[in-house]
Parts: structure tokens; sequence; C-alpha cells
């Protein structure tokens, strides 16, 4: 009879000891896959949070713009930059931005003004989708701003009322406009809180007078590698600077990877302790076994035999009790992207740290190599378990492990 | 490090020079105070031109302006006429813009008090302080003597610390013969020099002999700058106090 045929019908036989080390990997690998997923959608969430209101993937500046921020280090006639990061299957958002004075009443504030392609936004970006109050822009509608909630606090104003703008416009003239509130951000991160005066391309330029340019086009490609994006950002726009977020910003990038290497500490350690669970299990199954190994080395077993027998068992039990495991943890995971975990009960409405803002909703995101993980650590922390007990019995005297109790 | 170099030299300076009362007339307090007079006198009235000049643009203004003690003043744009009747009232230590276009008057904050006034190389700042310069720092005559072919005296000043003051150092050169200015120097706080206010054209105006054009040059930008020349000027004319009104600003 093979090894194989053999550990089959001994694991057929002893089917209570059998179900209970089968549950232990097996529940194991099902944490270890939900534990890796959950964790890359929280990294995955962080990151989206980060990209998805107004940095995107990559950004491109004129040279110089992102030490200075002058008017006049610009990307000229930004057109036919966004459509060809278009046909390349990018999306792109261009922008402009300046900075100056808001006045209401006898409150006034500085701001920083970003021009914006309204339906390039609302295509790329999720900004549109914070408002606390009022609408987002359409092209026709002129003369309005959408604030950050600080800085609409700081002059005290709601949607629908006048504002003045005061800015040195690009040929040093002073350039001043009135504007009507069109809505008010949401809190999406410090600086755009706190100095943030959303208005069209157009109204831009005709308040700062700088013609056809971008100070900044975003773009995104959310399926895509990052470095590959950055890449083909900068092979389209060759005068330009590429940069991705990671670049733009990092601090934050690096505390991600912080975070990224502290879940993974976290799920090693997790590893660690249902590794032992199931070691545990796989010892005591086969210690209860020495005396039955015992009567098969009486009989003429070779100790090789009982080493191979043992482990061959311990790897087919590992083998389906990880298949269960890895595709429970799999759908769980799965079931989890779509049904995610609110944690709305401990944070209240989502929290914000240094710009980021992260809502309540937890989504997991499970990727192929979760479940390897997973699964390929069990199988060795198996045969592992089952080879040190498998050796003991094998080196046995027959009559002492006959009479093992 | 010069600018360590420098503070050790001119604190040493200082403090040798007021160990040593100046026997010389005037004292440096007199020339800092006749220094701060020299463009206020009771009231004043008149007309400049004030050229800027930067990497981007260059433009010119003329603007009439009025002027009552130290608390009170207002400019007015008259040309280009894009700009016509734009207006800054500055009483006190507050500030007011007047912009016709949009015909709003709107208060400057303090975050903004050290902004470029109308686009130049002044700051809302320089306009609105009323403090006078004895007042606000430390000083003592740093030398005198011949330098580059005119007889100057020059007059250190350091910030008092309590005082609300922007720069870390202040030289004011004097001609020694009229107590006239020659050169401002403004070093920032870590003594770095940050712009130089040069004075030219010294000629009778309003009654008064005084250098007519002032031109400043931020030190991190050589090639810009703002040239403010005075075109007319009178001075101790009676002025309403109606005049510095917000009422004012707006007609």
């Amino acid at each position: 009879m093979s090894p194989l045929h053999l550990a089959w019908r001994n694991l057929a036989r002893n089917r209570g000891r059998t179900a209970i080390t089968g549950a232990a990997v097996a529940l194991s690998t099902t944490l270890l896959v939900v534990t890796f997923a959950l964790t890359e959608g929280m990294l995955n969430q962080l990151v989206d949070s980060i990209t998805k209101h107004l940095v995107g993937h990559v950004q491109l500046h004129a040279p110089g713009y992102r030490a200075e921020r002058s008017l006049y280090a610009a990307i000229a006639a930004p057109g036919a930059l966004v459509a060809a990061a278009e046909a390349e299957g990018l999306r792109a958002a261009p922008r402009t931005y300046g900075f100056g004075l808001l006045s209401h009443g006898t409150k006034s504030a500085g701001a920083t003004f970003i021009g914006v392609d309204p339906a390039r936004e609302k295509a790329t970006f999720e900004l549109w989708r914070q408002l606390a109050a009022g609408d987002f822009f359409t092209a026709e509608r002129r003369g309005q701003v959408i604030l950050g909630s600080r800085l609409a606090r700081s002059l005290n104003v709601g949607v629908g009322d006048e504002l003045v703008a005061i800015v040195q416009a690009a040929d040093g003239s002073l350039g001043n406009e009135l504007y009507r509130v069109g809505a008010v951000l949401r809190s999406v991160g410090e600086s755009l809180d706190r100095g943030a005066a959303l208005l069209l391309a157009a109204d831009f330029d005709q308040l700062f007078l700088t013609g056809d340019v971008a100070h900044e086009i975003a773009l995104t490609a959310p399926d895509r590698p990052l470095d590959e994006v950055t890449t083909l950002a900068a092979a389209l726009a060759p005068d330009a600077e590429a940069k991705s977020w990671r670049q733009l910003m990092p601090a934050i990038s690096d505390m991600l990877e912080m975070s990224r290497a502290l879940m993974f500490l976290f799920g090693a350690i997790f590893f660690l302790a249902a590794a032992i669970g199931v070691l545990n299990t796989m010892l005591m199954a086969t210690h209860d076994r020495v005396r039955e190994l015992g009567v098969i080395k009486a009989i003429g077993a070779t100790p090789l035999r009982i080493i191979v027998e043992v482990t061959t068992e311990g790897l087919l039990l590992a083998l389906i009790a990880t298949l269960l495991g890895g595709a429970l943890g799999a759908a769980l995971s799965l079931w989890l992207e779509s049904h995610p975990l609110d944690l709305a009960a401990f944070s209240g409405s989502g929290f914000s740290f240094s710009g980021l803002v992260w809502d309540t909703l937890w989504y997991a995101k499970l990727l192929p190599s979760h479940v390897v993980a997973a699964v390929a650590p069990m199988w060795v922390a198996s045969v592992a378990a089952a080879l040190y007990p498998a050796v003991k019995a094998a080196r046995l005297d027959p009559v002492k492990a006959m009479t093992h109790v | 490090m010069p600018t360590r170099t420098t503070t050790t030299v001119a604190a040493l300076t200082l403090a040798a020079l007021c160990a040593a009362p100046a026997a010389a007339a005037p004292s440096a307090r007199e020339l800092l105070d006749r220094f701060d007079d020299l463009y206020r006198g009771e009231s004043a009235h008149g007309t400049m031109t004030m050229k800027v000049t930067t990497a981007h643009w260059t433009r010119e203004l003329k603007i009439e302006f009025w002027s009552k003690g130290r608390e009170r003043s207002l400019a007015r744009i008259l040309a280009p006429t894009k700009e016509k009747g734009t207006a800054t009232l500055k009483v006190d230590n507050d500030m007011w813009n007047f912009l016709p276009k949009v015909d709003r008057v709107i208060k400057i904050p303090s975050s903004m008090m050290g902004d470029a006034w109308m686009g130049s190389h002044f700051t809302n700042d320089d306009l609105v302080k009323e403090s006078r310069m004895a007042d606000d720092f430390t000083f003592a005559i740093s030398f005198t003597g011949a330098r580059d072919g005119r007889e100057v005296v020059e007059i250190t000043c350091l910030p008092k610390p309590d005082a609300a003051v922007v720069w870390g150092k202040v030289v004011i050169e004097l001609e020694a013969k009229s107590d006239l200015p020659l050169r401002v120097r403004y070093f920032d706080e870590d003594l770095a020099e940050a712009r130089v206010m040069t004075f030219a054209n010294v000629r009778a105006v309003g009654g008064r002999t005084m250098p007519t054009q002032m031109t400043i040059v931020p030190s991190d930008k050589p090639s810009e700058s703002t040239v403010v020349t005075y075109d007319q000027i009178r001075f101790d004319l009676p002025l309403d106090d109606s005049l510095f009104s917000l009422r004012a600003l707006q007609r």
C-alpha cells in the first residue's frame, strides 16, 4: 500500500482527531487570508483617500513650480497634453493655482485659488462629492467659488453669500472680482479646509490674467502600477516634471509604507500563533499514536517508512484543511469587498489625519498572493509538526513504544 | 559665517559706542527722529510716481496721497486707467483697500501686512508702521567718515526685544553735512540683507530740501526694484479728519 493510501485510511479511521486537527488548520488559514485581505483593503483605502480627492496618482508641473509656486511657472496650452494623456487611457484634470485675499464684510482671509475644469474634475476626482452645502460647478455657472470648510467659517459665509477676491494678477495689476459662494466643502484635509477657493478655469484666468496655462495636471489610472503611470506621464510631457503622489507627499507615503510593514508584522505574529496551534494539535495527534507506531515498527516497518507515513498523513491533512480554509477565507474576503465592516460605532463619522480622510467603512481587498501566503506556511507548519513526533516514534524501541501510555 | 561676524562686530561697536557717549552733535536719536519725520510733517499732500520692475512685468502708477500725523494716510491711484480710483486708507494700525471695479472696501487682515502693497516691493506694513525708529530700536552711530567719496554718518539699529519689528537690523547711512538719508539697509531676523533703499534727487519741494526719489531693491532679486518719485508735495496744510474715513475712501 502506498504511503498516500495508508495516510488516507489512517485519517479516515480517526475521524474525530482528523476533524479537530483539520478544523484548527482550516480555521487558521481562513483567518489569515481574511486578515491579509483586510490589511490590503485598509492600505488601499488610505492610498485612495489621498489620491482620489485632488492629488491623483501622478502630477505634471512646469519645472520649478513646486518649489516656488510661482504664477509664471506654468505649463502653456495644457489642452494638448490633457488630450494626449486621455488618448493613453489616463484621466487628466488641468488646474491653475494662485494666491490672494478673499473678503466678506469686515472679514478677510488669505486663500489659494484653484481654477478647475468641472467636467474633468467630476470624471476623474471625487472632490465634487465632498460638498457640505451647495452644488458643484457647471461650466455655464460663472462667478462662483467653492470654499474649504474652515475658510468659509473664518469668512463667516455660506452658500449664496458674496465675496470679493483681490489678487496680484500676472501683469502686476490688482485683480479684483466679485463672486458668490456656490458650495462649501466638507473637511477633506488641512490645506484645502483652510485655504481652498475653487473656481472655474475661465474665472481664474479673468482674475489672474494667466491665459491658457495649467500649473498642475493631475493624472489618475487606478488599475495601473504607479511606476508605469509615472514613466508614461514623463514620456508624454518631456518638458514638465512628472511626480507620483509618493514623490509629492513623501511623508505620507513613508507613513503608509510603515503601516504596511506594521500590518504584515501583525500578520506574521498572528500566523505564528496559528502555526503553534496547528503544531500543538498535530503533536498531540501523533503522540496519541506512539503505541500504534510501535506496533507497526514491531511488525517490520523501517524507521524511514514510519517517518514518510506520518508526514504524508500530516501533509494530506494540511492540504485538505487549507483547501477548505483557503476557500472559506477567500469567499469571506470577497464578501467583505462588497460588504465592508462599519467602524462608525467606534469613531463616529470617520477620521482625518494629516490631510487624509478615512471613512468608517472598511473594505477588504483580496489578492491571490494572500491565499498563497496563508496556505503555503500552513503546509510547512503541518509537516514540521508531524515530523518531530514521527522521528521520535521511528527511533523508539518497539517494546517501549507499545507499552507507552 | 559672514552674518555672525557682522553681528558680533555690530554688537561690539554698539557696546563701545554706548559706553562712551558721542560728543559730537547731533545725537543719533536726533538723526533718527529727523529721518522719521522727513516725509511726514503735521500733514502732507502730494502726488508721486511709483515704478515697479519685476522679472515678469513693469508698471508705473501715479498716486495721490494725503497724510495727517503718523496715524492717518490715504493713497489713491490716478493712473493707469484700469486701476484708477483704487485707494488705500490707513488709520492707526488698520488698513483698507477700496476697489472701484467691484465697488467694495476690504480690510487687509493682519496676516497680510507683510505682503506687497499694490504689487510693489513695499509691504503693507511699511505704510502702516507709525512708531518711531527711536522707540523700537536700540541704536548707535556705528561709523562716521568718508565712504564712496562722501562724508557719511552710519547708524546701526537693533530691534528692542519686545518691539513689533520684522527686521533683525536696520543700517541707516546719512550724508554728514545735510543729515539727509543716502541709503538704508534692512536685514532679516537671520541678519541677512533683505532689501536696500537708496535715496536720490535731492531738491526743494514743499518748503523742504529732501531726496525726492527712493529706490527699493530686494536683495534676493537684485534685478527687481520699486522706484518712488515725489512729483509734488506740500507739508503742514490743513486736512480734515473726515478725509481719512471709510466714506471718503469710497468717493
